[in-house]
């Protein structure tokens, strides 16, 4: 029991202290909160008691000349004391406010810190934790995860300590009333410990899956809309509802399970505070009789107590919140804690400004170290070269794309590029003279401008006009605003083809050395083929070029062939070579011209 | 709040008892002091009787687990009601919206139904049950309090409430602006979340172009715009409290003044204004509180009304009245005159006039976004159309039961979707097939090596927890998906786009074979995927431009002709 408790009490620890540096820069705030938090109390405090004095000094003392003393301040008369009443309402509401709305500023502060962070931490993660993670949850992360935190950081941590302070104060003055009576309280403390300890790291529990339910149902619903024509058309309604109503219930049980424990331990803490108030009279009634306190101590005593219970109370309520966001944590944490691509932190590495050679030399790959997926790949590029990669879907074609890129690294065998290991060279002068053109023509949302242009060297007018036109892409200034375009979530109002020739002019704006297709045109029909084909071979010219595709027809013209199955080079050579050799490529194309 | 009564009805018991244990623990509540009280009063007369003693301290205990009990059960009882009351919508909403038309969704994003589905019904529920918590809480603390306020002194009280309209005024403002700039932070949030979505999507381009400085700036704005919306919003909220307070000072205030004065004047006595005072201290917590509950049921009621909106919404395909049955014989199909058009202005399909007979293979080609997959669609009745009509063995489709319609048509969808499941559901989707037939739909789409290099063979996840399948493989599951009911009509959208060509003929070689008396609709790019075909439509702007077979439109078409031969040297070695 004892080891388990330290185990969770590390855990938070450990949470405290990887937030930590994002926490740091706004401690202040966080502190000015409590200090505003404190004054608030005083005010709220003071106003009972100015009411009190008024009471005595005008109305209940003596007829018409009465007076009042309040923090020094000496009234004597009715009209002044009011005025002051008056100011210290004003003054009450000011600060209520400014601490309300200082304690937001401060969490929204820190929430907007982190968030940038987190997602400036995230881009810089190798490509394999995306291929791992299904992007919808990598963006609850950045999104949902971080939103809860902000009720940690507005309200519970400023409350949480308020309420310490309170219960720690509230302890003093029991102490300083009657030691005797305050120990059997004392008695009780470890025990509220205790329950407290084992009552959040069930609701943790809880909270992680309720929340892994919800994710669930979320994806449900995205998936059930997204898919919604096959389930219609398969009739196959009855079926996803069934499952949903199964997924909802097992929700509906976390969430009941849930409720019992708060209906277990928020009682219970109220059941504490009765038992203390018995315990507290039977002692205290021996002790009055004895006259070791008196009547008016005891009757205090008891006042205090209750005062004491309060926070305990509103305290387990703000765990509710804090352990929600503690679960959000610990997955914020996780990511933060995920080694960013160690290619690209490394300084200390070889300067590299043009590309003119690319060579594997014997690589071997696996995604997961157990599969192979590429064996012996061995090939040779110059500048001004182009090849091309052939293959069914599954030969290891993308691998080789994911391994000159720098996603991946190869288990085996050298990547030499200008004759020396890829490895000794910094990721991003490779990436920066690199330009890749996927299948799906990725844009983003945003003017075309802000899609093409690097970001260290945006391209004047005349230039950005050039690479459109190179691209093939007139039809930005016959059918949409040129450059300024603005494009929505999935490159809409463009068609695919069309998004194409943007990805393509996106590469020539980068104005890269080594230049990879991959599928480039397989979703596009004759006429647009064409157009990427044309744009395609001008942006060739004079570069290094891979081009993988599973139609022979796109690669035909590439000095060098590779025909890939398996994950092992089967055939190579120019067209004419392998059609003489009358393998398996040469069986691929009688095929394809049926 | 006709979406919520029948769950009212139906925990009317459970949120009775629930109340019921509520007032009764807050009548307990008070008992405890008295009998302190007394107890003290015993002291006080310096003797001490040990049995009373004793049985004053046994009570509070008594009490003590019996407030314990009863606030277990009213929590089970109310909030187990909110909590089902949560999982009942949610199961309508899910219902609801897997019967909506794909006309719908063009029109709505999928994260907002989401946001409906998690956010919303969150709302309502804290509504529904913490709403109903609070407000026995407070009508009855603050009710009682309020009616020995009156029974006091009748003037004094309304003296008292001379806040109370400002306060009102305040608080609706105040909420009103709370729901505007709650709204604009939401549309803000969710701004942000599409950039982040689409920057992990495309995180390959990111890194290869450098841009990860760039996506990096762009969400930093995105955030920070959200940042400013919600603090724009922390101010309002942040002034809500505060100001209750204040009005509540002020009462003091005048109290204090006109009791005080009246006090002078004789006509009040002491005692009574400072319980008037004390009163009025009580009804501190019943006023913060009812700020509170406003909040709380203002977001649970407009969530309530999203949440309606979206459950009243009706799919524009419905069923009619008195659906003719399907035809079970013949199954011409026949488009007359149809036409089509998304949002009413631009008509994506203009006077299609097709007229096939049963057991036809009709190939459909042209360029893209020319209403190819729509013209598809139509027959399925996932859209109707805005002209013409399109017949069924002479009865328009319109006229139909769409499921029943559906029942007899096989689709494959363009884009291939795999669902979160293992590959065998994602193929069977609910439907029996035996063993036999399975392995033969399977050796058709050529999959029978895919599956078994899968770690789990049929049962392997797919998606998001599972492996990643490849585009072919992907496309050839969703065949598959298509092939696994024999129907009268089959649809295949593209079925070949991402296949190599010898997997390309094989699989198309196997459907043919398979379907063998089923009318077949193939859509392709790929002009030799439909050279078997009896008969090809090439459309061209969402009108047909030319039909015929595959010999008589190399000779009538140009399009055709064109098309073809650049495949054609392409494809075909020049040596």
């Amino acid at each position: 029991m004892k080891l388990e408790e330290k185990e969770i009490h590390l855990a938070d620890l450990v949470l405290a202290k990887a937030l930590w540096p994002y926490i740091r820069p706004y401690v202040w705030m966080l502190v000015c909160s409590t200090l505003l938090v404190f004054a608030g109390i005083f005010f709220e405090l003071s106003i009972p008691l100015l009411i009190q004095k008024g009471l005595d000094g005008f109305i209940l003392g003596s007829e018409g000349g009465g007076s009042a003393t309040f923090l020094g301040f000496h009234m004597t008369e009715f009209k002044g004391f009011a005025v002051f009443f008056s100011l210290v309402i004003v003054a009450a509401f000011v600060i209520d406010f400014c601490q309300t709305l200082f304690m937001e500023y401060s969490g929204q502060k820190i929430i907007l810190h982190l968030r940038c962070a987190l997602f400036s931490h995230m881009t810089g993660l190798p490509v394999a934790y995306y291929d791992k993670n299904a992007s919808g949850r990598l963006v609850a992360r950045v999104a949902g995860d971080i939103e809860n935190m902000n009720e940690m950081f507005t309200s519970v941590l400023v409350f949480i300590f308020k309420d310490l302070v309170l219960m720690a104060a509230i302890f003093v003055m029991l102490a300083m009333l009657n030691p005797g009576l305050a120990f059997y309280l004392f008695l009780l403390v470890p025990v509220i410990l205790m329950s407290v300890t084992g009552f959040s790291r069930r609701v943790r529990n809880v909270f992680r899956t309720i929340r892994q339910k919800i994710g669930e149902i979320n994806h449900s619903f995205s998936e059930g809309i997204s898919g919604i024509r096959i389930i219609q058309t398969t009739g196959s309604k009855d079926t996803f509802v069934n499952r949903f109503r199964k997924l909802n219930e097992a929700h509906f049980t976390a969430a009941m399970f849930q409720i019992k424990i708060f209906a277990i331990f928020m009682p219970f803490i109220g059941f504490f505070g009765t038992i203390s108030t018995a315990i507290i009279l039977w002692a205290g009634s021996f002790k009055v009789m004895s006259h070791q306190m008196t009547i008016g101590e005891l009757v205090a005593f008891l006042t205090y107590m209750k005062l004491f219970f309060r926070p305990l109370r509103e305290l387990s309520e703000k765990f509710n919140l804090l352990q929600n966001a503690l679960a959000s944590a610990e997955r914020i944490i996780t990511v933060l804690e995920k080694p960013r691509d160690l290619q690209r932190i490394t300084r200390k590495r070889t300067r590299l400004d043009t590309i003119d050679r690319l060579a594997f030399d014997h690589v071997d790959f696996s995604y997961d170290g157990e599969t192979p997926v590429l064996k012996e790949i061995c090939f040779d590029l110059q500048k001004g070269e182009s090849i091309g990669i052939v293959g069914q879907t599954g030969s290891g074609k993308t691998s080789i794309i994911n391994l000159i890129t720098g996603f991946y690294r190869p288990d085996a065998g050298r990547i030499l590029i200008n004759n020396q290991a890829m490895d000794a060279i910094n990721i991003m002068d490779i990436r920066k003279k690199t330009a890749l053109v996927m299948q799906d023509p990725i844009l983003f949302s945003g003017s075309i401008r802000n899609n093409i242009c690097p970001p260290e060297k945006p391209l004047g007018g005349p230039a950005l006009k050039k690479v459109l036109e190179q691209a093939n892409c007139h039809f930005l200034y016959d059918r949409f605003k040129g450059p300024d375009t603005l494009l929505k979530e999935g490159g809409r109002p463009l068609s695919a083809g069309e998004k194409q020739l943007v990805c393509i002019a996106r590469a020539f704006a980068c104005d890269p050395d080594l230049i990879i297709f991959d599928e480039a045109t397989s979703y596009m029909d004759s006429g647009s083929e064409q157009a990427v084909h044309e744009a395609m071979n001008r942006l060739m010219h004079g570069r290094l070029s891979i081009i993988i595709a599973h139609r022979l027809s796109t690669i035909r013209h590439c000095g060098h062939i590779l025909l890939l199955r398996d994950g092992r080079i089967r055939e190579q050579g120019s067209h004419q070579e392998l059609v003489k050799a009358k393998g398996e490529y040469f069986h691929l194309l009688e095929k394809e011209t049926l | 709040m006709k979406l919520i009564l029948p769950y009212f009805r139906q925990f009317k018991v459970q949120i009775l008892l629930g109340m019921v244990c509520m007032i009764i623990v807050d009548g307990a509540q008070l008992i405890v002091p008295q009998i302190v009280k007394s107890a003290v009063d015993v002291l006080a007369s310096d003797s001490l009787d040990r049995a009373m003693l004793v049985r004053q301290c046994v009570v509070i205990v008594g009490l003590g687990v019996v407030m314990t009990v009863l606030r277990y059960a009213w929590r089970i009882l109310l909030m187990g009601s909110a909590r089902n009351l949560e999982k009942g919508i949610r199961n309508q909403l899910f219902a609801h919206a897997m019967t909506l038309d794909p006309a719908f969704y063009d029109r709505v994003k999928t994260g907002d139904i989401m946001a409906h589905a998690t956010s919303d019904i969150n709302h309502v529920r804290m509504a529904f049950g913490f709403g109903i918590i609070v407000l026995v809480d407070t009508l009855l603390l603050g009710g009682a309090i309020l009616a020995i306020m009156i029974w006091t002194h009748p003037k004094l009280t309304a003296m008292a409430m001379i806040p109370m309209p400002a306060l009102i005024f305040f608080t609706r403002y105040l909420g009103k602006k709370m729901h505007d700039f709650h709204t604009t932070a939401q549309e803000s949030f969710s701004q942000l979340t599409e950039m982040v979505r689409e920057s992990f999507f495309g995180i390959r381009i990111i890194k290869v172009f450098n841009f990860e400085p760039l996506v990096s700036e762009r969400v930093n704005h995105a955030a920070t715009d959200y940042y400013k919306k919600n603090l724009k919003r922390a101010v309002v909220t942040a002034l809500l409290r505060p100001l209750l307070g204040f009005f509540f000072n002020i009462s003091s205030l005048v109290i204090l003044i006109y009791g005080g004065t009246l006090v002078i004047q004789n006509s009040l006595s002491p005692g009574e204004l400072v319980a008037f005072l004390q009163y009025l201290g009580l009804l501190a917590w019943p006023v913060i509180a009812i700020g509170w509950m406003t909040n709380l049921f203002q977001r649970g009621l407009s969530s309530l009304r999203r949440i309606n909106t979206l459950l009243e919404s009706q799919p524009r395909i419905t069923c009619p009245d008195k659906p003719v049955p399907i035809p079970r014989l013949n199954r011409r199909i026949r488009f007359s005159h149809t036409g089509f058009s998304y949002d009413d202005s631009a008509p994506v399909l203009s006077d299609i006039n097709l007229d096939i007979p049963a057991g036809t293979r009709v190939g459909i080609t042209g360029p893209p976004g020319t209403g190819k997959t729509t013209l598809m669609y139509l027959l399925l009745r996932l859209y109707d159309p805005t002209r013409g009509e399109i017949l069924l063995d002479n009865i328009p489709t319109t006229g139909l039961d769409p499921d029943a319609l559906r029942s007899c048509i096989a689709l494959m969808p363009q884009e291939p979707f795999l669902f979160s499941t293992t590959i065998k559901d994602n193929i069977l989707m609910g439907r029996h097939l035996d063993a036999r037939n399975l392995d033969r739909v399977i050796q058709t789409c050529d999959l029978t090596d895919t599956i078994a290099a899968m770690p789990g063979g049929l049962d392997t996840l797919v998606g998001e927890r599972g492996v990643t399948l490849s585009g072919g493989q992907k496309q050839r599951l969703s065949l598959a998906r298509a092939l696994v009911e024999e129907k009268p009509v089959l649809i295949l959208d593209d079925p070949v786009s991402q296949l190599d060509t010898r997997t390309a003929r094989r699989v198309i070689d196997g459907i043919f074979h398979l379907t063998q008396g089923s009318t077949c609709f193939i859509i392709s790019h790929r002009l030799s995927a439909l050279a078997a075909c009896d008969r090809i439509y090439i459309l061209e702007n969402g009108r047909i431009q030319a039909k015929g077979s595959h010999a008589d439109l190399l000779i009538t078409s140009r399009y055709y002709r064109n098309a073809f031969a650049v495949q054609q040297f392409e494809e075909t070695n020049e040596t």
